[in-house]
């Protein structure tokens, strides 16, 4: 369960402040999982760096009463430099997971092979995206934020990805920004929509996509 | 022959023989005035219609009628011919002529209504209905006639006036009754018109019409079980022959919640009446309510089959279809549907949704989720204590230093051989530069090495932690961007890994003088750790400071590498403070890091122990500074890191 509480957000962008929340009052209740619609801009990415604690909001508490991904679909925490390994290892033992087990999943999982100990630099957008993927799933969270990360990696292995999350949503949640709506009806039940600073949940995902197609056609 | 008696006592009498030739033969005859010709034409009509040959005798009377339409005993018989056999039209005109001598007969508007009536033309025979009965108000029949009229053509209140009449004449004919409750009904009065449907029906209970209408009504009201009860009986008597009563009796089973029962009901109907398109709708609607939806589609597609104009069934359809999960049935149903009726807004949206479904199922990129099971509620973990929060953050520091060391190793060729060459280098060059100036006598000891060596590593300890920490979060922003991570640790992180290094270069270098004989060790070890602890602190301390301001001055590590550099020249690292005169002296104690060297050269040397030295003052100002920075990086966290 996520709960934010009077949490407000604006940024300063060349052409001025941007609100991406204000004053919010929403939870996340567990149990669920959530697609977040909103237009290009509206803050959706900011929302989930907010939720997972990579960004601080300006006004407001988040509470976490679970464990929350980083990010996922991000593979800018990887250091160039250092190998895959060494990342995965380093992401590890942040989170206090055992370094061994974590290091044999993403060996399994990612299919990287001996890129694993090559330098992250040396990676394509594919491996990396399928780092972090592996690293995401072997860290065993509670709550899942992802931020389009299906879209990413040939055919077979978004597949393998589906799959294992399917898995994984059988004790975990989700928390998904996507723009396919296919993906978002497979895996989430209920729907938030991000616009002007406001956040709004619904209980049905359906009910979201349709407030959500008639705001779209409104700014159309 | 000429007298008009003789004519007509001449024609009754053959006619009484029994011919009709005597009529035919005075008709023939060119002698006779057209009134006499009417009247014979007359009698041969009343005679023909009598023998029953009827289009003959509506013949004679068109003649008698054209021949002398004003007299009222030929307009009389007439009428009284044409209405007898059928010919509206004639026998309204006819009627109308009687009623242009009568005018205040009211039986005569009343017949002249009905020819009207039957002729089609309903305004015509409304105004002599209406004239008939208010000519006549006691008449029953009149007034139900008007009554009748006017409801059939719309016009409920007028029809309501003359069904009252009606009522109020006989109030036991369940007729008039049945009649005034639908006017009522129509008229918004539903609960008088249950009321009197009720009547209608406790006076003629075995009327099907009245019966039928009585359910009708109860079942508008929302009374189902009345309503039940008085169709159930229908049912008993007429069930047999009547599909209406059977259909009336499945809506109020359905009405009832006994969906069961309305589907036996409907299928008793269907059995009387199979081509009814309406019978199979509502099978359609009860089997989908049964949720057997494989038989509610062929229902709804029979309906459709019945009724080709109609696209609403096929509409049902499709949404059955959709429900039951045959998406391919659903998109051809919704293909007719576009094709048939392509401008239909609700069908379009329709269309599209079965379309999405069926791209979704198409979509094999993805697992289909549908049958994802229902998680049982998780427990909701605790919001962590602060000592469970100081364990992260000490795990967190220690994995950034880990990734730190190792970035080191791999960032450069060199990695943490720079780290050693760096004070190498420097205490060569100061040791040959200054061992041919000062011929061979450091200031203090007997080893040139051993003298720099005390100077560089303290100013170095300063330095490198310092000058690290400030680009410490602009150098690591992906890593910010996990959530465990604080700009805090980042900066930490970076000061204790500079820290260390120079520990263990210093260390290095210790031993690597005493392996070539030049070592020292140092006099007061707590003194030479009390010295790294504090210009350590200080350095990070003023680390935190300078990463604070190079947030908002992004050149400050430009500007503040020229400091050190300065400072270098300012410490005493190659030179002992007491060798300026007092006032440069006075001037140089101000730099905290003169301090640091002194206190670390002094912790070396037994025989160094500097008066102007002030330990508490540089002790003070790392703890000012640390502090300082740790409130500046609280205050600015937002500010100091902020993704793009």
């Amino acid at each position: 369960m996520i709960t934010l509480e009077g949490v407000s957000k604006v940024y300063r962008t060349r052409g001025g402040r941007k609100t991406v929340l204000d004053n919010v009052n929403v939870t996340f209740e567990s149990g669920y999982n959530f697609g977040v619609l909103g237009v290009n801009g509206a803050g959706k990415s900011t929302l989930l760096r907010l939720i997972a604690g990579s960004e601080i909001p300006d006004f407001g508490v988040i509470r976490r009463y679970a464990r929350v991904s980083f990010p996922l679909g991000f593979g800018g925490t990887f250091h160039g430099a250092l190998s895959g390994r060494e990342n995965v290892a380093f992401i590890a033992r942040i989170y206090g997971a055992g370094i061994r087990g974590v290091l044999e999943y993403v060996e399994n999982f990612s299919e990287l092979g001996e890129y694993l100990h090559m330098p992250v630099n040396t990676y394509s957008a594919g491996m990396r995206a399928r780092l972090a993927f592996a690293t995401c799933l072997a860290l065993d969270f509670e709550l899942y934020l992802v931020d389009e990360v299906t879209e990413v990696g040939d055919q077979r292995f978004r597949q393998k990805c589906a799959e294992a999350f399917r898995d994984r949503m059988q004790r975990s949640d989700i928390i998904l920004v996507t723009h396919n709506i296919h993906t978002l009806r497979q895996y989430c039940d209920r729907g938030a929509i991000l616009a002007n600073g406001e956040l709004t949940l619904f209980d049905d995902i359906g009910t979201a996509l349709g407030r959500y197609q008639r705001i779209v056609q409104e700014t159309l | 022959m000429s007298g008009i008696g003789e004519i007509r006592q001449s024609v009754i009498g053959a006619a009484s023989i029994g011919g009709l030739e005597a009529y035919r033969f005075h008709l023939g005859r060119s002698d006779i005035p057209d009134r006499e010709r009417a009247w014979i034409y007359c009698q041969l009509s009343e005679a023909l219609y009598h023998q029953g040959r009827r289009d003959a005798a509506v013949e004679c009377a068109r003649n008698a009628f054209d021949l002398q339409p004003e007299k009222e005993e030929i307009a009389n018989l007439c009428a009284w011919v044409f209405s007898n056999c059928g010919e509206h039209e004639a026998a309204a005109a006819a009627y109308e002529r009687l009623l242009a001598i009568r005018p205040h007969w009211a039986a005569g508007h009343r017949h002249a209504s009905g020819s009207f009536a039957a002729a089609g033309q309903l305004e015509r025979a409304i105004s002599h209905g209406k004239k008939a009965s208010d000519l006549d108000p006691h008449s029953f029949e009149f007034a139900f006639h008007a009554a009748c009229l006017l409801e059939v053509t719309g016009r409920p209140e007028q029809a309501a006036k003359y069904f009252i009449r009606a009522a109020a004449l006989d109030p036991n004919d369940a007729g008039a009754l049945r009649h005034l409750s639908a006017i009522l009904l129509t008229l918004d009065q539903s609960e008088q018109a249950v009321a009197l449907a009720l009547r209608a029906v406790a006076l003629a209970p075995a009327d099907r019409l009245n019966t039928l209408h009585a359910t009708e009504l109860l079942l508008r009201s929302s009374r189902y079980d009345e309503a039940a009860a008085i169709i159930l009986d229908v049912v008993d008597i007429h069930g047999e022959k009547d599909p209406v009563a059977l259909r009336l009796l499945s809506a109020t089973q359905m009405l009832r919640g006994l969906t069961q029962d309305a589907l036996v009901a409907i299928d008793r109907a269907l059995a009387l009446s199979p081509q009814t398109t309406e019978y199979h709708l509502h099978r359609a609607n009860l089997l989908h309510r049964l949720g057997r939806l494989d038989e509610a589609a062929e229902a709804f597609g029979r309906a459709a089959a019945l009724d080709p104009s109609n696209p609403d069934p096929k509409r049902s359809q499709l949404t059955v279809y959709f429900d039951s999960g045959r998406v391919i049935e659903a998109l051809a149903i919704g293909g007719e549907l576009m094709r048939t009726s392509p401008d239909n807004e609700e069908y379009a949206r329709t269309v599209l949704q079965v379309l999405h479904r069926r791209l979704e199922m198409l979509d094999t990129d993805y697992v289909v989720l549908g049958e994802r099971p229902l998680r049982r509620t998780r427990e909701l973990r605790p919001q962590p204590t602060i000592f469970a929060a100081l364990q992260t953050q000490l795990r967190v520091i220690y994995a950034l230093m880990m990734r730190e060391t190792r970035t080191r190793l791999a960032d450069s060729k060199l990695g943490y051989g720079w780290a050693l060459l760096e004070p190498v280098l420097h205490i060569l060059m100061l040791s040959l530069v200054f061992a041919v100036m000062m011929r061979g006598r450091p200031p203090i000891g007997d080893k040139f090495f051993i003298f720099y060596y005390t100077g560089i590593i303290a100013y170095h300890l300063f330095v490198h932690s310092s000058s690290s920490m400030t680009y410490a979060i602009t150098s690591s922003g992906p890593l910010l961007q996990l959530p465990l991570v604080s700009t805090l640790d980042v900066m930490v992180a970076r000061g204790l890994v500079e820290v260390l290094t120079d520990v263990v270069v210093a260390t290095i270098l210790l031993a690597g003088f005493f392996a070539v004989g030049l070592g020292l060790l140092p006099h007061d070890l707590p003194a030479l750790s009390a010295s790294v602890v504090a210009v350590s602190l200080f350095g990070c301390g003023i680390g935190l400071i300078n990463a604070a301001i190079n947030s908002f001055l992004k050149s400050w590590d430009k500007i503040w590498a020229q400091l050190t550099r300065t400072l270098y020249f300012c410490s005493g690292i190659f030179y002992v403070p007491g060798m300026m005169p007092d006032w440069i002296r006075d001037i140089l104690a101000w730099n905290p890091i003169l301090h640091a060297v002194d206190w670390f050269r002094s912790s070396f040397f037994s025989e160094y122990e500097p008066h102007w030295l002030d330990r508490s003052y540089l002790a003070i100002l790392a703890a000012v500074s640390v502090a300082a920075g740790l409130c500046l990086e609280r205050g600015l966290r937002r500010h100091l890191y902020e993704p793009l």
